[in-house]
């Protein structure tokens, strides 16, 4: 007992600092690092992008206009043999600035300047000059982060628009992603326009992701095929943030993997 | 002696007072540094680890206890900027022992430079962990939704070298002057 109050004596301070430290940097994290993000976002006011867009994202912006283009045009030579379906495509958002990227190596994230005061709530979908980026993981009052389709994590459902083979696509950490078939002799060709497709849970439908760059049908356990994003990922200034629903109430095997992916971030 | 007794009581209130605003200053710098990527600042989309320099600068003087603690309370911090899944705090940990125990068998002299080789070991070391970490939860869990083992070894290496090289050249930056400054105060400050 004397021997604990004399370290007790002679160790207080120090312990109340540690459990102090300690304590606080658990509170940040429970919090997902809200209160830096905050500071961060009013730190990064006067240099986050002004109207200048280089013509990198015009380009990109021109690719999306042709994808969409050629995914309406197939649609509606669907609709007109099934005229009953269920159009969920994006509803309009609102603009966020890109103001900072992944705090660590291994996530690829994005950081927006817009957050809870601007409606924006996790799970709503992130799109760019190009098609899809990403969709918001966490938000704080005035800033949201977003976890982009390049990261290892992401998993999209997706189809060739041309002749909706489907599929989905998972990051590999760069501007291009790889797309495993679920048919084993798709019907795909490079320069294939690749949309989400309905299949997907955490995205809307119909929109844009990229363009088939080489194929692998040779592939096992399924064929793959790599899709060169059409979004400037790497050099994203604008986003536009569309609110969006995520369907997680179903009951099929995949569903086990989107709640790993919406409870990891 | 009475007399000025309280007054520098009160000043090495006021020492110790900037001391801890000046530590958890570079620390806040360090973490909002963490998402920018100035131009000419990063290697294949890889900026410089600053977190990792941080523990480096904190724990090269200090006990092994001391850089433990140092890497578990910004391995936390770093877990809230990103995600809590594959933690940071073991690697920074691991980062803050290893560094203090290096020093004290003085097997490299205390400057610069052999800061920067350290800060390079350590971020090698640091995505090493990482990357196991992430290939066990792979292997353990099934139907785990990251990427096959071969791809997460050869982003290791790409990840690995990039941050390695940025954050030994940037060491200086974080090292020089928090290291000054605690040099300074260690002389003030009786211990």
């Amino acid at each position: 007992m004397f021997v604990l109050r004399r370290w007790w004596d002679r160790h207080a301070l120090r312990a109340g600092l540690v459990v102090l430290t300690v304590g606080s940097a658990w509170l940040i994290r429970q919090t997902q690092g809200a209160v830096i993000y905050e500071v961060y976002q009013w730190i990064t006011q006067p240099l986050q992008p002004g109207l200048t867009k280089p013509e990198q994202i015009e380009n990109a912006y021109i690719l999306e206009l042709q994808e969409r283009l050629v995914e309406l045009e197939n649609q509606n030579r669907t609709l007109k043999d099934l005229v009953d379906t269920k159009d969920e495509t994006l509803a309009a958002g609102v603009v966020a600035a890109v103001i900072g990227r992944s705090a660590d190596h291994w996530w690829q994230q994005i950081t927006l300047a817009r957050g809870s005061q601007s409606g924006v709530k996790v799970g709503y979908v992130v799109s760019g000059p190009g098609g899809l980026v990403g969709r918001i993981v966490s938000v704080t009052p005035n800033t949201s982060r977003a976890l982009l389709i390049s990261d290892p994590t992401s998993r999209v459902g997706v189809k060739v628009s041309r002749s909706r083979a489907m599929g989905y696509m998972r990051g590999q950490s760069s501007s291009r992603v790889v797309m495993e078939f679920f048919d084993k002799l798709p019907d795909v060709k490079p320069g294939d326009v690749v949309s989400t497709s309905s299949y997907s849970r955490l995205y809307p439908k119909d929109v844009p992701v990229g363009r088939i760059e080489s194929l692998d049908l040779t592939k096992s356990p399924a064929p793959e095929a790599v899709i060169q994003l059409s979004s400037p990922i790497s050099a994203l200034e604008w986003v536009m943030i569309h609110p969006f629903e995520p369907k997680l109430d179903t009951d099929d095997p995949g569903a086990n993997l989107t709640k790993t992916l919406e409870d990891s971030p | 002696m009475t007399s000025s007794s309280p007054n520098s009581l009160r000043s090495l209130r006021t020492r110790r007072l900037l001391n801890g605003a000046v530590t958890v200053g570079s620390v806040l710098l360090c973490l909002l540094l963490l998402p920018t990527r100035i131009p000419g600042m990063e290697i294949l989309g890889v900026g410089p680890n600053w977190v990792l320099m941080w523990v480096v600068a904190w724990s090269v003087k200090r006990t092994a206890f001391e850089g433990a603690i140092a890497g578990l309370v910004l391995g936390l911090l770093q877990d809230a900027m990103t995600a809590a899944q594959p933690t940071h705090v073991p690697a920074l940990m691991l980062v803050g022992v290893l560094t203090a125990r290096l020093q004290k068998q003085r097997y490299i002299q205390e400057d610069i430079v052999s800061v920067a080789l350290i800060v390079f070991g350590m971020a090698v070391i640091a995505e090493t962990v990482t990357a196991i970490q992430i290939s066990l939860h792979n292997l353990v869990q099934p139907g785990s939704f990251y990427p096959p083992l071969v791809e997460i070894w050869v982003y290791h290496q790409r990840v690995a070298l990039s941050s390695a090289i940025l954050s030994s050249l940037w060491a200086p930056a974080v090292y020089y002057p928090l290291n000054r400054w605690w040099e300074k105060e260690r002389l003030i400050e009786p211990t």
